[in-house]
């Protein structure tokens, strides 16, 4: 019975499980597992028994993949990670993304370089996915702060949608044998063509299960000269993108989440482009429940002033609770709950290491 | 005599928990590619998806750290010690 709240927390020094009553009173923790090696993506896979897959990515030793089958109390590694053809010249740097497949042991991972990798034996073996990898744009795209990523991997019926930074945003309609560009409206601020073909720095990509067709973008936004261009929604399928950034405080930010039950409602956490951090040191989510059409600030319960948090891309999540819960954390550390959809924000950890990914799962 | 692989603590789970591994190898490569057969995860904890050592480990012949670029051919000889082992590195 699916009756525990379970939150993975990805850092700089390792991952961090939490677990609670679905009353959310008190989060116990645990860990860190792979101590001392970052984490970049995790995933509570419920198709099964509820297994947890976390990467980790070690300086020192390579890529590896953690797997648990109990809810995150003990951590193995699968018997292989992603790697590319020895002839390919091309190593795997980092781990940024893993996502359910198609049938119960079917894992997609995005890594840097971005390529995508597919298991099909729930991540023991890994076969690089060529329809991308070697796609013949990939040459072209160029890292961006966090490296040349692929950071996101959306199941959209026999679609898949997979988000690069910086490449933009690709489509499958063959179920991954061969992916077209599909950056039509959403635009780059650091080349000279406003709205390229591909090569944008798409930070995250959402979409809901209610809506088949609409998907959410956080672009790199922030760019004085081309406004507007960092909030986007798409509603036919990620072919063309029209701006829902009229509103915020700033086009600028990482993560993008749509509410489970309602996908009109999407949040994103505003940044200030040029420091990364909340804009005047004010922390604040901020809500759409008309699809990107008006925008509201969640404030109830963070700072007023003097904090400077800076969110990834995949360091804010929500619950499927009937009134959801988000969690977001910080690369400061703090692993922040926003009650009632959003309403009501409490610091749940404070001193952790710095936090690259924040994921929930009833199970 | 032999020639030995000394394996570091941190990766001794990825090799039944030995502290060296015996090999016959001519060269430090060859050694490197028998790891990939015997203990292919080990190997990959080593090097890279392309075969190079991994840039934060060192691998030393007796005392001496070898130039990745160009030591991995040099020849192994009877009694000799490959050491492991991770560089100094941290943040």
């Amino acid at each position: 019975m699916a009756d525990r709240i379970v939150l993975c927390l990805g850092t700089k020094k390792g991952l961090f499980v939490a677990e609670a009553a679905k009353s959310r009173g008190r989060f116990e923790l645990r860990g860190p597992f792979g101590p001392g090696v970052a984490v970049y993506s995790a995933l509570v896979d419920r198709r099964r028994s509820p297994r947890i897959y976390a990467s980790s990515c070690n300086a020192f030793f390579g890529m590896k993949v953690l797997v648990s089958t109990d809810l995150g109390k003990k951590f193995k590694e699968t018997k292989s990670a992603p790697a590319f053809p020895k002839k390919d010249g091309r190593a795997v740097l980092n781990i940024w993304s893993l996502t359910p497949g198609s049938d119960s042991k079917d894992l997609w991972c995005g890594v840097e370089p971005a390529s995508l990798f597919r298991s099909t034996d729930g991540g023991n073996s890994w076969e690089m996915v060529p329809g991308i990898s070697n796609h013949k744009h990939a040459k072209e795209w160029q890292p961006g702060a966090g490296g040349l990523c692929m950071h996101t991997i959306l199941n959209d019926g026999k679609r898949l949608h997979l988000g690069i930074s910086t490449g933009g945003h690709y489509i499958s309609e063959d179920g991954g044998q061969t992916f077209q560009a599909a950056n039509n409206g959403i635009g780059a601020g650091f080349v000279p063509d406003p709205y390229p073909e591909f090569g944008q720095c798409v930070h995250k990509i959402v979409g809901h299960p209610d809506a088949p067709g609409r998907f959410y973008i956080q672009n790199h936004g922030g760019w004085p000269d081309r406004p507007g261009i960092g909030v986007l929604r798409s509603d036919d399928h990620g072919h063309t993108w029209y701006s829902i950034a009229d509103g915020l405080p700033s086009d600028f930010g990482f993560p993008i989440v749509v509410h489970p039950h309602d996908p009109d409602t999407v949040y994103v956490v505003p940044l200030e482009p040029m420091t990364r951090t909340c804009p005047e040191g004010k922390p604040a989510v901020w809500r759409s429940t008309s699809g990107g059409g008006k925008w509201k600030k969640l404030t109830t319960g963070f700072p007023k002033k003097e904090s400077y948090f800076t969110v990834l891309r995949d360091a804010l999540d929500i619950d499927e609770l009937k009134s959801p819960a988000l969690y977001m954390g910080t690369t400061t550390g703090q692993l922040w709950i926003g009650r009632d959809g959003g309403e009501k924000w409490e610091c749940l950890f404070e001193s952790l290491p710095p936090i690259n990914c924040v994921k929930v799962a009833v199970a | 005599m032999a020639i030995m692989i000394q394996i570091p603590s941190a990766l001794r789970a990825e090799c039944g928990g030995v502290s060296e591994l015996p090999t016959s190898a001519a060269t430090v490569r060859k050694a490197l590619d028998q790891l990939e057969e015997t203990h292919p995860a080990l190997y990959r904890s080593v090097c890279d998806d392309t075969g190079a050592v991994r840039r934060h480990v060192n691998v030393f012949v007796n005392d001496v750290c070898l130039d990745r670029r160009g030591g991995l051919g040099q020849k192994l000889e009877p009694g000799d010690v490959l050491t492991i082992m991770p560089a100094v590195s941290g943040g």
